[in-house]
């Protein structure tokens, strides 16, 4: 019974865990603009790595092999949002024609 | 290369080369010449001097007036017939050279013995002996490892040689402008300055996540190459890691703050690199001179499995470790025109 409910809510955050990385690839093809991009390609590396690597440590409990994928989730939410201010703060300072990609917000 | 230089000058190919260079405009130059041989005698010297001239000039322009007119006429040809040409020319090329290529490769995929056939050329002793008998021969759990480091360990010195001359080689190349006191030139540290412009100053997010990871990957790295013979890896993916924790280290403080450690100058490069290379040079050697087979190296193989096991696998995938992790850094830092 126990690995019946296992199994279940691990393929359920597993698939939800792919199709949040489906839009996110979807995103990073479909925006032209490196900030826009930056934001479709943050949700896949952090949410949707998240939801899957969640799904796997449901899945197999409390082993080595999860303990594993929880150091790989904490190393994952580490190091890809600061890639993505990095290379977000880079095109803020090399971009000479910004404006252009931003929109005036009417509040 | 024996031929004299008078048969030179009679010779095809030399008539060749003086005939392109003289051109059509050569009979109007004798004429000229003529011209000015039957006007020299008569007039004053200033006079004559001045005809001299103007022929010449005159005989200038035309020529090139000649070449220029040549060179439209052709530039045009070839912008109406000769680029459609050669575009043909050109996709035709690429088409058969590609259909050809494609021939080729599959008459060879097709000639080669299916996947996974018991008698297949891999299959042969070598590998055989390696499965059966590498743990018992070289004390390393790791396949991979004893072969590398074992049976073909003259390959992978090799390999370490070729990152060390990389390093010496691009040492050479960017280390360039410094005056005699060893310090870096004026130009050198304007260009940094001016490359630098746009990079992130004391990034405070980058710096904490840095400073907690680099520690992480260090350790990493010194586990993956201390378990080369034990598991996956070894010293050169064990170096790369370092490396790489390095280069992160580096760009988060900034070179001022990581040049202060001593320890990644270009003296301890130097030296690290040396010794490194050299005690394995030595190692293979001695275990050359004692049959190159290693059943009689006195050198005890240990349990296999135990982190001091496997004879000399261990220390040479630190001296691997150490080389590459140096040379990722090295390079890394000459490239960013650090002052390394």
């Amino acid at each position: 019974m126990i690995a019946w409910i296992q199994f279940i809510v691990g393929a359920l955050l597993i698939s939800v865990g792919v199709v949040v990385l489906a839009l996110s690839v979807f995103g990073v093809y479909r925006f032209n603009y490196v900030l826009n991009r930056m934001h479709a390609a943050a949700m896949g590396d952090t949410l949707g790595i998240l939801m899957v690597l969640g799904g796997l440590i449901v899945m197999s409990g409390f082993t080595a092999v999860s303990f594993k994928l929880l150091l790989t989730i904490v190393m994952l939410w580490l190091t890809s949002p600061v890639s993505s201010h990095l290379i977000g703060r880079l095109e803020i300072h090399t971009n000479e024609k910004l404006d252009r990609h931003l929109k005036e917000v009417k509040h | 290369m024996a031929r004299l230089k008078s048969n030179y000058e009679s010779s095809a190919w030399a008539r060749f080369l003086r005939w392109m260079k003289n051109g059509s405009g050569r009979m109007e130059r004798d004429m000229v010449r003529s011209l000015e041989a039957e006007a020299l005698p008569n007039g004053r010297s200033e006079e004559r001097q001045q005809a001299i001239d103007s022929a010449r000039e005159e005989r200038e322009k035309r020529d090139r007036d000649n070449e220029r007119a040549i060179l439209d006429k052709l530039q045009s040809w070839s912008a109406r017939r000769g680029s459609r040409l050669v575009r043909y020319a050109y996709r035709f090329a690429a088409v058969a050279i590609c259909l050809a290529v494609i021939y080729v490769l599959l008459i060879a995929v097709s000639e080669e013995p299916m996947f996974g056939q018991a008698d297949n050329p891999v299959n042969n002793e070598v590998s055989a002996r390696y499965i059966e008998k590498g743990v018992q021969e070289t004390g390393a759990v790791n396949i991979v490892g004893g072969m590398i480091l074992d049976y073909r360990a003259f390959d992978t010195l090799g390999e370490s040689h070729v990152l060390f001359i990389a390093a010496c080689s691009v040492l050479l190349l960017l280390r360039m402008n410094l005056d005699k006191n060893g310090r870096p030139t004026r130009e050198k540290l304007d260009a940094e300055a001016d490359d630098r412009k746009y990079e992130p100053h004391n990034d405070v997010i980058l710096q904490k996540v840095s400073n907690l990871i680099v520690p992480c990957l260090l350790l990493f790295g010194i586990y993956v190459v201390l378990n080369g013979h034990l598991s996956a890896g070894g010293g050169f993916s064990g170096g790369a890691i370092m490396g790489a924790a390095l280069i992160l280290y580096v760009n988060a403080h900034g070179l001022t703050k990581a040049g202060k450690h001593k320890l990644f100058g270009a003296t301890v490069f130097k030296y690290v690199t040396f010794c490194a290379l050299a005690f394995y040079a030595l190692a293979k050697s001695y275990s050359f001179f004692m049959g190159a087979n290693h059943l009689d190296s006195h050198i005890p193989l240990g349990t296999p499995g135990n982190l001091l096991s496997a004879g000399l696998i261990l220390p040479l995938n630190i001296a691997v470790g150490a080389v590459v992790a140096w040379t990722m850094y090295s390079f890394y830092t000459l490239f960013r025109k650090g002052d390394f």
